[in-house]
């Protein structure tokens, strides 16, 4: 019954004078306890070097890989080669992380992110088949999937209780045969022929190609803005609304939420609901890039889920994630990716390099967590 | 075997945790060792277990009752645990799905060949069981056990591996009242066989009862070095605790104006729990106390009156209107009741949160404008209730987790307060809290009920319940068995309270509101 009891170890130790804390020391100390230590009670606010912010580091490491990659292949700094196709897989993926980032908020997983991008993706290409809906209505019609997809997935996990990866993993399982059988039945095959007006412009365009009299834009595809809007509104969401805040608090404590009066079960499908949303757009994207409307749409899209999320500093856990981190993730990945191509790297050591710079990156994060308790500040 | 410490010195980065610590543990003697919470008591027993390494002083170690002459220096746990000394911490470290004896056993797994010798293991935990006179099924998971009984399979454990010092920490926090007294009993056999039992605790009724030896540490220092407790009395070890003449706070009996309409009245209730009949009621300004053993079913009436489980017969009545609570949101936000829960550190903080989240939750839509949240106004809102409640931050980023257990409570407490709610339940508020911040937490509950605050009070503390309550409602068995003035004289109230906990009609309690 009392599970409630105290914890000496923090209140032990707490500083009777004023101290300064000496940060090997500390280091040493967190160490050797094992345990969170109780900052100095009258400081001013601790904060976290500038180099433990995992952002700082991924901004450098990118910086040092362009630098790289551009002084071994020039090519890697030209417009048309590089750096716009680099763009173009940089929004995907930072929209694809955000999808898995809407569920690690709450510690919880959706393997079926690139199956839920799949069914939105056949969703739209039957709306621009069958009823010639312009390119917009398209765009809704995938996010609408994806968001119900999402929900139904969230709807699953509240009512049974059951871990959201055995969920999400069954889920990819069926989406991956309904799918397939919807373009075959549908489309006849693995794709749509139709394009709906206007998904040329956005596939290739830049803003470069348009111009208000002598002016054009910079060499960004048109793409780019709706990954920004993206990880605006995710940004935002997580951190100023009542909602995704509700929803970190809930991943945070699933108890302690409950009992503080936030509707537990509904941010659940909340968050997986939004999981959808962004898989949809996602692919909707990768739809737009590629040209097509096809069944294999979302495949590659699991791992790199996980990956920019977690590179830029959001807890498997839950309770705390960062969408800015997610945007500067995806663009790593897809830095080291195109500089290996250009380098002309092997596909399959280009997994293993991605590997070791996930466990070096997650190493990393270890070393932040320990500092961020050690001064007693979020992570 | 006798252990004597002398000045010991534990330094943690501009902390003398521990400042000159003397301890003697003869052989043959239970020694309590207190302290408020931050005194150096676990940091103590983490240099007497190997867990942490003295920066100075000694440890000598002797064989019986002799003056002891070997140093001994442990660089590990497992150096104190062959030295002969064990220890059973707060937290439970058994192997839920390991069987009772596996888990005794655990720390000297007898092998044959390469594999663990299972007569072997039954062997040793048979024969520690037979020492604490205990009659456990060898082969049950630990997982099914109650607590208690875990605690005792805790303590054979200790014991199999020969420890003649065994370190309690907080023995009897998670424990019913009959089964501490199950406890104190084994520690009694245990000091018959000679083994040395030091006791950490806050409970001074407990030390009473069963301590020989005292200890008293206050900030790194033994102020009280192995005292024989029959030289002092209950006062004076909470003066040598507090370190000044401390006056345990005797309020006097309030006039609570019970004309009014209930702030929350239940009229025969019955829950999926199993309460039946249950008529309580709570006025403005009044402080009523819900009293009852362990497992009466007290949190788990108000549990269900929040709708974390069902209330299924009577009617629950807020300001005098019938109502039915789906959540605790509903309760919060429809009818203003803030539960602020017993299990602090998994129900009423979150831990890895800032505490500036932690306080804001319940009000998020308040502090919102077109849908984000403002963070200055969350600020400002902690700053309130750090100055209101005198909670001790370092900033407002400070993650929940690493305030103490007091602190912890208070910004649990904060959490309701900030949503501005007129009934609040408060559910073993000083569990694991020292003497000084107990004494300020009752305070700040009798000044909120003052403020106009109607507060259901839950605890198993039976001098805070006669300190707070203005009435004790006393549960037994899942039934309200009756209600008493509190007439704030110890003696008479806890005589009158503890014979309804037994199911007795007290011959002179008022008839139920």
């Amino acid at each position: 019954m009392k599970e409630t009891r105290e914890v000496d170890v923090q209140a032990e130790t707490e500083p009777r004078k004023e101290t300064e804390v000496d940060a090997s020391d500390t280091r040493r100390r967190v160490r050797r306890r094992g345990v969170e230590e109780p900052p100095p009670g009258a400081s001013p606010t601790p904060r976290l070097p500038w180099w433990a912010n995992p952002r700082v580091g991924l901004v450098v490491v990118i910086a040092a890989l362009v630098a790289l990659f551009s002084s071994a292949r020039p090519a890697f700094l030209d417009v048309d080669l590089t750096l716009v196709p680099l763009q173009r897989d940089i929004s995907v993926f930072v929209v694809v992380g955000l999808a898995q980032l809407a569920v690690l908020s709450l510690g919880h997983m959706n393997l079926a992110v690139g199956r839920m991008a799949a069914l939105s993706a056949f969703a739209a290409g039957l709306a621009y088949d069958r009823f010639d809906a312009p390119l917009v209505v398209g765009l809704v019609v995938a996010l609408v999937v994806g968001a119900a997809i999402g929900a139904v997935a969230g709807a699953i996990i509240t009512a049974t209780g059951v871990n959201s990866f055995v969920v999400t993993l069954a889920l990819d399982f069926g989406l991956l045969g309904v799918v397939a059988l919807l373009y075959d039945r549908f489309a006849g095959g693995v794709a749509f022929s139709t394009r709906p007006p206007g998904m040329d412009e956005l596939r290739s365009d830049t803003f470069f190609d348009y111009c208000i009299g002598p002016v054009c834009g910079p060499p960004v595809p048109l793409l780019l803005p709706f990954a920004l809007v993206a990880l605006v509104l995710v940004g935002l969401f997580f951190g100023r609304s009542r909602n995704g805040r509700e929803v970190l608090m809930t991943g945070a404590s699933l108890r302690a939420a409950r009992l503080s009066g936030i509707p537990v079960g509904r941010r659940v499908v909340t968050a997986h609901a939004l999981s959808g949303l962004l898989a949809g757009l996602a692919g909707f994207m990768l739809a737009m890039t590629n040209g097509a409307f096809s069944a294999s749409i979302g495949d590659s899209f699991l791992l790199p889920s996980f990956l920019a999320p977690v590179l830029g500093g959001t807890l498997l856990a839950g309770g705390a994630v960062s969408a800015l981190g997610t945007a500067l993730g995806a663009t790593l990945t897809s830095v080291i990716q195109k500089g290996l191509n250009l380098l002309q790297f092997e596909a399959d050591a280009l997994q293993i390099f991605i590997g070791v710079v996930l466990l070096v990156a997650l190493s990393l994060d270890r070393v932040r967590q320990v500092l961020a308790e050690r001064r007693g500040v979020r992570a | 075997m006798r252990v004597v410490c002398t000045q010991l010195v534990k330094l943690f980065p501009g902390v003398r945790a521990l400042d000159g610590v003397d301890l003697d543990l003869r052989p043959g003697t239970v020694h309590a060792l207190l302290g408020e919470n931050g005194a150096g008591k676990s940091t103590l027993i983490k240099v007497l277990t190997g867990v942490h390494k003295a920066d100075g002083g000694t440890v000598l170690v002797g064989e019986g009752d002799d003056e002891p002459d070997r140093p001994v220096v442990f660089s590990g746990p497992s150096d104190a645990q062959t030295a002969g000394i064990g220890v059973v911490h707060q937290e439970r470290n058994l192997v839920p799905a390991f069987s009772v004896a596996e888990n005794i056993a655990l720390q000297a797994l007898p092998s044959r060949a390469g594999l663990v010798d299972r007569a072997g293991v039954r062997e040793i935990a048979r024969r520690c069981l037979a020492m604490l006179d205990l009659d456990l099924d060898l082969d049950r998971p630990v997982a099914e056990l109650s607590v208690a009984h875990m605690q005792l399979v805790e303590i054979a454990k200790a014991l199999a591996t020969d420890s003649q010092v065994l370190l309690l920490d907080e023995p009897t926090a998670s424990l019913t009242a009959e089964e501490a007294d199950r406890l104190y009993d084994v520690v009694r056999r245990l000091r018959e066989q000679g083994h040395v039992v030091v006791l950490v605790t806050h409970k001074l009724e407990e030390v009473f009862a069963i301590a020989d030896v005292v200890t008293v540490l206050r900030d790194g220092r033994s102020v009280a070095g192995s005292v024989p407790l029959s030289s002092l009395t209950r006062s004076d070890v909470v003066d040598l605790m507090v370190g000044r003449a401390h006056t345990e706070r005797e309020l006097q009996a309030r006039e609570v104006d019970r004309s009014t309409t209930p702030a929350l009245e239940l009229r025969g209730v019955s829950t999926s729990v199993g309460h039946r009949d249950v008529d309580l009621a709570v006025h403005r300004g009044e402080i009523v106390g819900l009293y009852g053993l362990v497992g009466a079913g007290r949190s788990e009436l108000v549990r269900a009156l929040l709708g974390l489980d069902s209330v299924t017969g009577g009617s629950v009545l807020v300001d005098g209107r019938s109502v039915t609570i789906r959540s605790v949101g509903d309760a919060l936000r429809r009818h203003r009741i803030g539960y602020v829960t017993e299990n602090r550190k998994e129900e009423g903080v979150f831990l890895t949160q800032t505490v500036t989240r932690n306080v804001a939750v319940t009000v998020w839509d308040r502090l919102a404008r077109l849908g984000l949240v403002a963070e200055r106004r969350e600020r400002d809102l902690l700053a309130t209730y750090q100055e209101r409640l005198g909670i001790r931050l370092s900033g407002p980023t400070q993650l929940a987790g690493q305030l103490s257990g007091g602190n912890q409570q208070k910004i649990s407490l904060a959490k309701w307060l900030a949503a501005d709610c007129s009934v609040l339940v408060i559910d073993e508020p000083t569990v694991g809290i020292d003497v000084r911040t107990k004494a300020a937490f009752h305070e700040l509950i009798v000044q909120l009920s003052e403020q106009g605050l109607a507060i259901l009070l839950i605890s198993s503390d039976l001098p805070e319940m006669v300190a707070l309550a203005d009435r004790v409602a006393v549960m037994h068995e899942r039934r309200l068995t009756g209600e008493v003035e509190n007439s704030h004289d110890y003696a008479a109230m806890s005589g009158r309270i503890i014979r309804l906990v037994h199911g007795e009609q007290a011959a002179d309690a008022p008839p139920a509101a």
